[in-house]
């Protein structure tokens, strides 16, 4: 079909309430609106600090229609190990309890205990939203902000001169059941992925590219039009890996340059010719690893 | 989706935690905003480019929900012959089509045959209820003649068609060949068109067997009697045998005679008749040479018809004109002696005239523009050839004979001047079709009937009293350059719009991220060495399963199709489903981030600032 | 039945008595062995728990409020650096209202490493909101571990069972062990007034505005009040059914005593026998434990300290740039006494990092108590500091 009819494909439940606290055009909203689409309202929700813990609500407030528990930074993976646990104990086998952790909480702060999790293969989906930067505390870099990035603390003289950490392999490589990447330009691949990742056992790893206007200095409209850029220009493939071996595209739109993808965030504005093309020459040899990857996991 | 208990049972209010005890939606988060989505249906290019005036667009979209029915009735609502526009009709909506900019337009043509075949297999309808006293007659019975009668008969009135020919339909009937547009076809469309309540009287020709005086004891009079007069070549020797005005040989064939036509037919002349009377002439056994003074990209003939020709064997000698017919008294030396006998037979022993033998032509080149646009021919010196031709066939346009008109009926050249209603400068006379200044083309001709009807209708009203003024012939145009809605006119659109505006969708406002390409399903043809010996029909359009994924090619832009996109991709859940087929927007909610409108495929959602 | 327990494992049969639901622990020496033997326990079926084995103590205090808030019985165990690598979460843990129950092994803080005993660790965590019940025998151990359930239960608030290293932790005793029917009649099972729900789904822990953070505050302080109470009666439910009862402080031959020694912990013991010593020569010296150190029991100690002449206290803790803690609270306690009940009150700061506290070290407080009546305004500090190198 010519045009792309998904409604078909996106659950009509919603669980988020109107009038959370997310700024306009936020990514991270939409995107635990999509999530909580595809996984119904027997979900738990551990939420580390994070722009999240602002989005949903002051006391006595919430904007979601399942429970959440609002806790400290590094710990979504640990509390969602203990939610699970309790459930487990009281013969609840049903309910997906989920952490759901900004990319501060999930490339940083939380890593050891995401890790500690994943190793034990919790019986848990951790969702990282990532908006590439601590966006709540006003854009200070993390290990998820792309090299080149002007932050806070990355001013532009003198961008962020590291590359973002590999998060998927990272995952991949503790051989839990379920990792992926998805974004909010594609509701239907991320909504399936989080619909597979609900009836699998065991860690379970999303990735989601989550655009933050303030923070990345675009237009509010742009949210979508920057996630799928970012997937389109290969900065963001979207894939799944099943136990650490399998990888797989699960989508490959046609593929777009990076400039304008670099172009449209103000956070990129400073970069020079050679800057980008250094970029685009990062994202091809990191396309060109993940087809060997691809290649050898099918 | 569970919704908390009450808890109560604090002492001093404040829980011993911070657990919630009400949603978010306390928080009037709309008042963030300055800018706001407003869902408002546009005009989409199709539409205002289509010269009948119909909701493309709104039966594309009926037909990607399968609701064929509806989107026959939608498209009925304008055009009183689908079956006839979806076969002949040059489809300036393709043209218009904003697909076209992706891969290929959408294949509208094929689109409203199925339709209007579909039509002609319904059940004929029952005749619309008189509401009005008045009558209008009607002269022609073309297609501009029989859609101003269509249409009036649905207003209510009692409707009369004078037509000259024995059979209705004019042009449709004895200019169109067979092999675009069966017979059967039109005289489908024309059952209906009775079967509604047009009464149309054949063998009449106003001015002949009727004086024009006689019509006035209609209410309101409108002239559609079309083209008759072919132009002449304006060359030496043209009165000769063998050289034919093009019409008359469509007329001809149309009338079921297959007039001899000499194995070397030459057709002057680079539009649609010069087409007609090419393949015509083919279809009659004869080699066929179409030559025009300017070449292929100048030819005014619409582009799938030169390719068709071309395919069937036509050929074409561009940049090259006659200067002088050349004839001869003995031209058949080589004819068999039947052929001969027959031709002088047919003399009844008077002096045969001469016969022509082929044209002096000259080579051209082209120069700079002329007024209309196109490169001047200008003739080459010493290019002189000859061009041996058994017929010529002459396509260079066509005039009205409007002598029985009266003479208050003001011209412009040849043609009829009317004002944007299809009014004429005499009262209670009305114009359209071939005889005023819009080109010559059937989608045209059903457009100023209908803008007559329209006319007509509001004049009739305004002598009976009823309140018609005010109207805004802006607002009646699908775009400001389209034609008028008949649905707009009556004020009955079956289709919900939400705060409709007239503007129309220009490509860079569609978000094209969210179409695939997906390439246009082509019309089946005969293949062209059986369909070039025969008046069979040469396109067979689309099976309807294609044409129906056609539809789903449409963007339908600027008309909210509920794809949901907006509602799916809004991060504060302030759009929702609302009765019916629309959307609502809480407002009390939206932030005015924008999204909604820029991920909106086809333009169909504004942003506007907050507090206008 | 009787049982030789080293006091590690007196928790771990304190734990299994209690039917913990869900434990979450990382090792460290020298708490290591509790989770060994709960691990063994849960791995032979013997206690229906699942226990996580997480990647640090912090981990192990997220998981425990993780699944406290929703609805279970929890336990971990720690000591140490890995209590102070839980200071956030603790806080977490008491304002979230969670029972979480902790043992924690007093063991000092580095650098220089060191595994021996001391009370910083616990005290450091002093206001956290956690319930600190201090224990002096293994017997006293287990009877804690199981009564902190029920209490914390109770006010929901989380308890921390506080035992030295070493003397406690790696010291075996006979213990009494109740029958596990009768500990089910006293701890049922934990149904949670509030706690993630799919049925009746809430948020917990949201921004709290300075409109209503105070009294969230309030109401924690208000849990704390109510807990004295509720261990009074707790503790005498279990003298009831198991013969055993400790109350938030215990006199030892106070009666008509000029010096009180005030202790918590295994000095109490040693404390014991220079009491005895000391008596035996005529001389009124008393014991004074303590052994809920939060909720604070000043009614308790202003009870029991009121027109006593002289008080030491024994602190094996310090806070840098002030002195012993226990002393310091005591100190502050008794200000509100009419100034001729108020006693002289003296603090001693010993055994640090696990440095022996002997009955010489203990006499020596008594000693110089006694004869601080001479000295006018504070004491030096090396009247303070007892059992230390000059």
């Amino acid at each position: 079909m010519s045009q792309m009819m998904i409604k078909d494909r996106i659950p009509r439940e919603e669980l988020l309430d109107s009038g959370h606290l997310a700024c306009p055009g936020c990514g991270a909203a939409l995107a635990m609106r999509m999530v909580l689409k595809a996984l119904g309202e027997r979900t738990i929700v551990a939420l580390p600090a994070c722009c999240w813990s602002i989005i949903a609500g002051p006391w006595p407030q919430t904007s979601l229609h399942v429970p959440l528990y609002h806790t400290a930074f590094e710990t979504g993976a640990s509390v969602a190990s203990g939610i699970k646990a309790a459930l487990e104990m009281r013969g609840d086998r049903e309910t997906t309890v989920v952490a759901w952790a900004g990319d501060g909480g999930t490339f940083d702060i939380g890593l050891q205990a995401l890790s500690g999790a994943a190793e034990r293969n919790e019986d848990f989906l951790y969702c990282c939203y990532d908006n590439e930067a601590y966006m709540n505390t006003g854009i200070q870099r993390s290990s998820a902000t792309p090299w080149g990035a002007w932050t806070t603390t990355t001013p532009a003289p003198v961008p962020k001169s590291h590359p973002k950490k590999d998060m998927l392999a990272i995952m991949a490589a503790h051989r839990i059941p379920y990792a992926a990447t998805a974004t909010v330009a594609y509701p239907d691949d991320l909504i399936a992925k989080v619909q597979k990742a609900k009836h699998v056992r065991g860690t379970r790893f999303i990735h989601i590219l989550a655009p933050c206007p303030p923070g990345w200095k675009s237009e509010d409209e742009e949210t979508i039009a920057l996630s799928r850029l970012a997937v389109r220009c290969r900065v963001f493939p979207l894939v799944e890996v099943e136990n650490g071996e399998r990888w797989r595209l699960t989508l490959d739109p046609p593929v777009a340059p990076v400039a304008p993808y670099l172009r449209r965030q103000g956070r990129f504005r400073h970069l020079t010719e050679p800057q980008v093309a250094a970029i685009q020459a990062q994202v091809d040899a990191r396309w060109a690893a993940l087809q060997r990857r691809v290649g050898e996991g099918g | 989706m569970p919704e908390p208990r009450e808890l109560t049972d604090f002492d001093h209010g404040v829980p011993p935690v911070a657990v919630s005890l009400t949603s978010t939606r306390v928080n009037p988060t709309g008042s963030w905003k300055y800018i706001r989505p407003l869902f408002q249906d546009k005009v989409a290019p199709c539409n205002q480019g289509c010269p009948v005036g119909i909701d493309i667009e709104g039966y594309m979209n009926l037909l990607r929900e399968n609701r064929l029915d509806e989107a026959c009735e939608l498209l009925l609502r304008e055009n009183p012959l689908p079956a006839v526009t979806g076969r002949v009709c040059y489809h300036p909506c393709e043209i218009a089509c904003n697909r076209a900019k992706l891969d290929a337009a959408v294949s509208i043509h094929a689109v409203e045959r199925m339709l209007g075949d579909r039509a002609l297999e319904a059940p004929l309808p029952e005749a619309a209820p008189r509401t009005r006293d008045e009558s209008v007659g009607i002269v022609g019975s073309g297609p501009a003649g029989l859609s101003c009668a269509y249409h009036l008969v649905r207003l209510g009135y009692e409707v009369t068609v004078y037509e000259a020919e024995p059979e209705p339909g004019g042009v449709l009937r004895y200019g169109i060949p067979e092999y675009r547009l069966p017979k059967s076809v039109l005289a489908g469309e024309v059952d209906r068109l009775r079967a509604l309540g047009v009464q149309i009287r054949c063998g009449v020709r106003v001015g002949q067997d009727l004086p024009y005086a006689d019509l006035e004891r209609h209410d309101a009079v409108f002239v559609a009697a079309g083209v008759q007069r072919s132009r002449r070549l304006g060359i030496p020797g043209e009165d000769a045998g063998g050289v034919l005005p093009g019409l008359d040989f469509l007329r001809e064939v149309n009338r079921g005679r297959r007039p001899p036509v000499g194995p070397r037919v030459v057709v002057v002349g680079g539009g649609n008749t010069a087409m007609d009377c090419a393949r015509t002439a083919l279809r009659l056994g004869a080699e066929v040479t179409v030559l025009y003074r300017r070449g292929r990209e100048e030819m005014p003939a619409n582009r799938e018809e030169v390719e068709e020709a071309l395919m069937e064997g036509v050929k074409f000698l561009f940049l090259a004109a006659p200067v002088a017919v050349r004839a001869s008294v003995h031209p058949h030396e080589d004819e068999p002696l039947e052929a001969l006998e027959a031709m002088f037979g047919a003399l009844e022993g008077r002096t045969p005239a001469p016969q022509v033998v082929g044209l002096d032509c000259v080579r051209m080149t082209l120069g700079e523009p002329d007024a209309s646009g196109r490169r001047r021919p200008e003739t080459l010196a010493d290019s002189g050839f000859f061009l041996a031709a058994d017929t010529v066939l002459t396509a260079l346009g066509e005039e009205p004979d409007l002598d029985f008109l009266p003479g208050d009926v003001r011209r412009n050249g040849p043609a009829v001047r009317v004002n944007p209603l299809g009014a004429t400068s005499r009262t209670a006379v009305w114009a359209g079709g071939d005889i005023i200044e819009e080109p010559h083309t059937v989608a045209y001709a059903i457009g100023s009937g209908k803008r007559a009807a329209i006319g007509i209708d509001r004049f009739l009203r305004m002598r009976a009293g009823e309140a018609t003024d005010g109207v805004d012939l802006r607002e009646l145009r699908l775009g400001p350059q389209g034609n008028l809605s008949m649905t707009r006119w009556r004020e009955d659109d079956p289709v919900r719009r939400a705060e409709p505006v007239n503007e129309v969708v220009r490509f860079e406002q569609l978000n094209l991220a969210h179409f695939a390409r997906a390439p246009r399903h082509l019309d089946r043809f005969l293949p062209a060495e059986h369909s070039r010996r025969t008046f069979a029909e040469a396109n067979h359009g689309l099976r309807p399963p294609d044409a129906l994924a056609e539809a789903r090619r449409c963007f339908n832009c600027g008309v909210c199709n509920a794809c949901e996109l907006c509602l799916i991709y809004c991060p504060d859940v302030a759009i929702s489903r609302g009765d019916g087929a629309g959307f609502t927007i809480a407002y009390d909610y939206c932030k005015g981030c924008g999204v909604c409108a820029e991920e909106c495929p086809r333009g169909a959602i504004t942003m506007t600032r907050e507090g206008l | 039945m009787k049982k030789v327990l080293m006091g590690n494992h007196a928790v771990s049969w304190g734990v299994k008595l209690a039917r913990a639901e869900v434990i979450a622990a990382y090792p460290i020496t020298p708490q290591t062995q509790i989770v060994e033997e709960l691990a063994e326990m849960c791995a032979q079926g013997e206690l229906a728990a699942r226990f996580i084995k997480v990647e640090s103590e912090h981990s192990a205090m997220a998981a425990c409020i993780g699944a406290s808030a929703a609805g279970v019985r929890t336990f971990t165990a720690t000591s140490s650096q890995g209590l102070a690598l839980m200071h956030e979460l603790l806080h977490w843990a008491a304002a979230g209202r969670h029972p979480v129950v902790m043992a924690d092994i007093n063991r000092a803080l580095a650098p220089g490493w060191s595994i021996w005993t001391d009370q910083n660790d616990t005290l450091a965590q002093r206001d956290t909101g956690w319930i600190q019940l201090y224990c002096e025998t293994n017997q006293e151990v287990l009877d804690t571990t199981v009564q902190a359930f029920r209490l914390a239960e109770a006010v929901d608030l989380p308890v921390m069972v506080v035992l030295d290293a070493f003397f406690l932790s790696h010291t075996s005793e006979p213990v009494d062990l109740p029958e596990a029917g009768e500990v089910d009649a006293f701890l049922p099972r934990r149904e949670a007034r509030l706690k993630l729900d799919v049925d009746d789904p809430r948020a917990f822990g949201a921004l709290a505005p300075p409109g209503v953070y105070m009294e969230m505050r309030l109401r924690q302080q208000e849990a704390m009040d109510q807990a004295r109470q509720v261990f009074r009666e707790v503790d005498e439910e279990w003298g009831r059914r198991f013969g055993r009862r400790y109350g938030a402080v215990e006199r030892y031959q106070t009666e008509g005593a000029d010096t009180v020694l005030v202790t918590s912990g295994t000095v109490t013991s040693t404390a014991r026998h220079v009491v005895n010593q000391r008596r035996a020569r005529g001389e009124r010296v008393g014991l004074l434990k303590v052994k809920m150190f939060r909720p604070f029991p000043t009614e308790e100690l202003r009870l029991a300290l009121a027109g006593v002449p002289r008080v030491a206290v024994l602190d094996r803790n310090l806070s840098p740039g002030h002195g012993g803690i226990f002393a310091e609270e005591i100190r502050s306690a008794l200000y509100d006494l009419p100034a001729e009940r108020r006693p002289r009150l003296e603090g001693y700061v010993i055994g640090l990092g696990g440095r022996d506290v002997t009955p010489a070290v203990i006499g020596e407080c008594v000693d110089r108590t006694r004869a601080a009546d001479a000295r006018n305004g504070a004491p030096a500090r090396e009247d303070q500091w007892v059992g230390v190198k000059p």
